[in-house]
């Protein structure tokens, strides 16, 4: 089976180079550590085609999706959830209609339909109380869950999650983590997990099949 | 210049691409597009409601009482039929309104997609598989049409309104005042005004919303981006009003 996301010989220029050659393949939760400067970060977009790498290339599910037209690009993302650094939820929506967003968008489900699927959403992910909170109203823990929550909405095979434990407790990120990776299969979690951060609490490092740290300009292993 | 033509190139791009992303839309999109946009159509017509009536009002008192008072003297009264519907009607109502709505929902507009954009929400829903102009974009458009069109009709009903106010209190009677005014008033000039509603609303909806959405450098870019999305607008209003007197003469 084709591996969620290749990336091969990709060149992330910015303050300090970086070369990065990586496979998230299919069950695998993969953790990838570096400073800012390393540019690490732009590993999430440069994956989903929302921003194009220095050199080399990535693929998702085995395509180029820079390559991709523009409306081809929209709907071949939705096979992936993403958390952007900062959450990236809109703040004239409340958490649920921010939940519900992709829904509305990209399934054929009616409004009641929707609504009741949000609420089971909810409720997994502990904001059953907070769905009617608008981002502003909410605390950094209740956005990122409900950032998750948008990112797991169509229970994609693949989420990359990009410094997705800042601001929260490791009980939260745990958590999460545990919904990220959607329970385990025989041959590890139900989804392949891309976390790219600058920091990795030693705690949840267990939690990840692998783990890759920016050394010398180069993403590799870190045992 | 070069650069001119190659941001007219993009707003121009950027349009068709809006126009394009209506047909893209999935019946779910639809119901939350008709709902952002019936929210925009608030905000931009109906909010604006009192600023147009005050506007028409004065203006065409001010110019009604001037002309009557003058007009009077040299025994042609019956100009003010055609000063009103060539000069407020045609003209004024319809570029007066949009330079309105451009500087009140035109700035709103650009500054809440320049914020989107600058706190990254832009790029998480491309992320998530929503189309920016789709779920952004293409509700302010519609609604920036609907609102300009039903706004210039508005400021011309009010313009005739108090223009008969002004026209009684300096001595002509009602009957007379509408006599000439309707005898000037012809379909081509109902045509004309919902035309330039139609025209100015793809003006009002698609600059700003180009500018906010192009906006580069984090949040001290936001109101650069207002500002020159409001610029812009009004430099294009006045564009197409002189193209329009152009091309209907």
């Amino acid at each position: 089976m084709t591996a969620p996301i290749v990336f091969e010989d990709v060149r992330l220029e910015g303050a300090r180079p970086t070369a990065v050659s990586l496979t998230v393949p299919e069950h695998r939760a993969i953790s990838a550590v570096g400073e800012v400067a390393s540019g690490l970060d732009r590993l999430g977009p440069i994956a989903l085609g929302l921003d194009a790498p220095d050199g080399g290339r990535a693929l998702l599910f085995g395509k180029q999706v820079t390559a991709m037209s523009r409306r081809a690009a929209l709907a071949f993302r939705r096979q992936a959830g993403y958390v952007p650094g900062g959450d990236g939820l809109l703040q004239n929506l409340s958490l649920a209609d921010n939940v519900a967003l992709p829904l509305q968008f990209g399934s054929p489900l009616s409004f009641r339909e929707i609504r009741s699927r949000v609420r089971v959403i909810l409720s997994a992910f502990r904001l059953a109380d907070a769905g009617g909170l608008r981002p502003s109203e909410a605390d950094d823990e209740q956005r990122r869950r409900a950032a998750f929550a948008r990112a797991l909405v169509f229970d994609p095979r693949l989420v990359i999650l990009d410094q997705p434990f800042d601001g929260i407790g490791l009980g939260a990120a745990a958590e999460l983590l545990d919904l990220a990776r959607g329970g385990e299969a025989a041959d590890g979690p139900r989804r392949a997990v891309l976390v790219t951060s600058q920091v990795l609490p030693d705690r949840l490092r267990s939690r990840f099949e692998e783990r890759y740290r920016v050394t010398g300009g180069t993403l590799r292993p870190d045992p | 210049m070069a650069r001119r033509v190659t941001r007219t190139g993009a707003l121009a791009r950027f349009f068709v691409r809006t126009l394009g992303s209506w047909m893209a839309l999935s019946p779910g999109g639809r119901r939350v597009v008709r709902r952002v946009m019936l929210n925009q159509i608030w905000f931009t017509a109906l909010q604006a409601v009192p600023i147009i009536i005050v506007l028409a009002g004065i203006l065409s008192y001010l110019v009604i009482s001037q002309t009557v008072r003058e007009l009077g003297r040299l025994n042609a009264t019956e100009l003010i039929g055609t000063l009103m519907v060539i000069a407020i009607v045609r003209e004024l109502g319809p570029m007066l309104t949009a330079i309105a709505v451009a500087g009140r929902s035109g700035t709103a507009m650009a500054a809440e997609l320049a914020t989107n954009t600058v706190m990254g929400e832009i790029r998480a829903l491309e992320g998530i598989g929503i189309d920016p102009l789709q779920y952004l974009v293409l509700p302010r458009f519609v609604a920036a049409i609907v609102s300009v069109a039903g706004l210039i009709l508005l400021f011309d009903c009010v313009a005739v309104v108090a223009g008969l106010a002004a026209a009684v209190m300096n001595g002509m009677s009602s009957a007379r005042y509408f006599d000439i005014v309707l005898r000037s008033l012809s379909l081509t000039d109902v045509w004309l005004t919902l035309a330039k509603g139609l025209v100015f609303g793809i003006v009002i909806g698609v600059v700003p919303s180009f500018h906010g959405l192009g906006v580069r450098r984090g949040p001290t870019g936001v109101p650069i981006a207002s500002s020159e999305a409001v610029l812009v607008s009004i430099v294009l209003i006045f564009i197409c009003s002189a193209l329009f007197v152009a091309v209907t003469q």
